[in-house]
């Protein structure tokens, strides 16, 4: 199977897969992500277009083509299962009781059961924070502990 | 702050804008759109009747020449130099058919018309060059660059692109120099040098201009990539040498970065508003009562360049190993005129008085106005009715 790919200057660039029978696959792809597909029924036919598609459209129906499609997950749905254990991730608002708090003083480990293993602040992430670590409003706290004690972890967070 | 400034720029943007609603429903490129609006409410038309007009403001015409900037820019951009050479047998012999036809067809035309050198090589040049913008667009609405047609078609203008790049070089020092063969000389010399230090900083600049370009902000890569072009393109101009061909370079360095998709999707818009004041400026410095005196020019030009480069079309489509049908449609589609003419009819006159005599300059403007009009509404339409004349063709082909 022989597909030619072709520059289109301005526009994108043009691909040409020769199918079964003769017929021929073109598909233009645009720079901003759009997409036309013409079918020729031979070397001499003349191009008709059979589709025309928005990037986000493209996307998908490639997915589909490639079997890689699949319904995104909603991530507050989204836990790791640890034997009974989970992992969680919780952010704490401004208004929370664990704002500007050591970790030390929240006890969070006694009163609740969950361990805080990492806090995820802005775009860096802070491993195995210490006792005296003071968690800021916006941060994400990774816990650890069975789904009982995050619904305790979870009243503790709100404000 | 000037109130009177802004409102005519914005009676320019809404004009504009008002005709691109006309150029879509009549399905045709909007470029003779905006030339014409541009024409209808400057001080030739308006102002003739004593209305208020828009003036050539210093606005305007920087608008203008940013646009010139920008559509060279991207010519250099979505230059593929690789893709070029991969292929140079047959878009080699296409391009030279096009050119050796189209151009000689020009010169010899230019020199009866005119009876000098300069003159005929800038008329040339305006006949010569296809418009690679409205060609590539017609060509996607029509759905051709499905076909085997767009081999040729696309080959062609790519060679066109450079050819005009060294065109401008080259004919735009000479006309911008000085009137003697010793300063055109001299002026060539300096743009060749310049452009010889571009093509170096081409070849050498990728990775600073990879490391300039690195910023996660997209105002700052905006701003960053615009200042580069333009700054480039000034202080090409400011020593004699053709923004237009600076800003090509500009975008040839930077096509060889990893940003070349980032560059088109942020700076299209600009591309895209100042090359459409560019086409209105040209219509509004233009007084439509001066075409009355290239009348003549325009109509033997288009009965002499336009079975011309239909000629030089089918035989560029026959390189490709094309049939009689589909090398028609390549002639047909290279009638189209357009950007490139026009640039090189401006630049003729803002260089006008020393190699070129300043009337001569501007009936030569005058012409490549009205010229890019009609080829460019013509060449749209021939390829949208391209059926009609291919059943003229001998069967079987």
């Amino acid at each position: 199977m022989s597909i030619f790919e072709t520059d289109i200057p301005g526009v994108g660039r043009r691909f040409e897969m020769e199918l079964t029978g003769g017929t021929r696959l073109v598909t233009v792809v645009h720079h901003d992500g759009r997409c036309e597909l013409f079918r020729r029924d031979g070397e001499d036919a003349d191009g008709e277009k059979i589709l025309d598609l928005s990037g986000d459209q493209a996307n998908k129906l490639g997915s589909i083509l490639e079997g890689a499609y699949f319904e995104s997950v909603d991530v507050d749905e989204l836990t790791v299962p640890l034997g009974d254990a989970i992992l969680e991730w919780v952010e704490v608002t401004p208004d929370s009781p664990l704002a500007e708090e050591a970790l030390a003083d929240t006890d969070i480990r006694a009163e609740t059961g969950v361990s805080v293993i990492a806090v995820q602040r802005d775009d860096e992430t802070i491993p195995n924070p210490g006792p005296d670590f003071v968690i800021e409003p916006g941060d994400l706290l990774v816990t650890v502990g069975t789904r009982e004690e995050h619904a305790a972890f979870a009243d503790h967070v709100e404000p | 702050m000037a109130g009177a400034l802004l409102l005519e720029a914005g009676v320019m943007f809404a004009a504009i804008a008002a005709v691109s609603f006309l150029a879509a429903r009549l399905d045709l490129s909007p470029i003779p759109f905006y030339i014409l609006v541009g024409m209808a409410i400057n001080e030739f038309v308006l102002g003739r009747y004593g209305l208020p007009y828009v003036t050539e403001t210093a606005f305007v015409e920087i608008g203008a020449e940013l646009g010139i900037v920008f559509l060279l820019f991207f010519l250099g951009l979505e230059f593929n130099l690789e893709r070029l050479l991969a292929d140079r047998r047959r878009i080699g012999a296409s391009g030279l058919i096009d050119l050796g036809v189209n151009f000689t067809v020009g010169f010899a035309l230019g020199y009866l018309l005119f009876g000098g050198a300069v003159a005929a090589v800038v008329f040339a040049g305006i006949v010569y060059i296809s418009s690679s913008a409205v060609i590539t667009k017609t060509m996607l609405d029509v759905g051709w660059i499905a076909n085997p047609e767009s081999g040729p078609l696309l080959g062609t203008l790519v060679f066109e692109d450079l050819v005009i790049a060294i065109y401008l070089a080259v004919v735009g020092a000479a006309v911008l120099g000085g009137g003697s063969i010793g300063a055109a000389a001299q002026s060539v010399g300096v743009a060749l040098g310049f452009l010889l230090a571009l093509a170096l900083f081409v070849y050498v600049g990728t990775r600073a201009l990879e490391r300039l370009l690195s910023t996660t902000s997209a105002e700052y890569f905006v701003l960053r990539a615009v200042g580069t072009t333009v700054l480039i393109a000034g202080a090409a101009l400011a020593i004699g040498v053709s923004e237009a061909v600076a800003a090509f370079f500009v975008g040839m360095a930077f096509s060889s970065t990893s940003f070349v998709h980032d560059l088109e999707e942020s700076l299209a818009p600009l591309r895209d508003t100042f090359a459409a004041v560019f086409f209105f400026w040209i219509g509004l410095v233009t007084d439509p009562f001066s075409f009355l005196g290239v009348l003549d020019l325009l109509a033997i030009a288009v009965v002499v360049t336009l079975p011309a480069k239909v000629i030089s079309g089918f035989y560029g489509g026959r390189v490709y190993g094309l049939g009689d049908r589909r090398s028609l449609r390549v002639g047909l589609a290279m009638v189209t005129r357009g950007e490139f003419s026009l640039i090189i009819a401006a630049t003729a006159l803002a260089g006008a008085g020393a190699a070129l005599p300043a009337e001569t300059a501007q009936t030569l403007y005058a012409f490549t106005v009205g010229y890019v009009l009609v080829m460019s509404i013509l060449g749209t339409v021939l390829i949208q009715t391209s059926g009609v004349f291919e059943r003229y063709l001998p069967a079987g082909g």
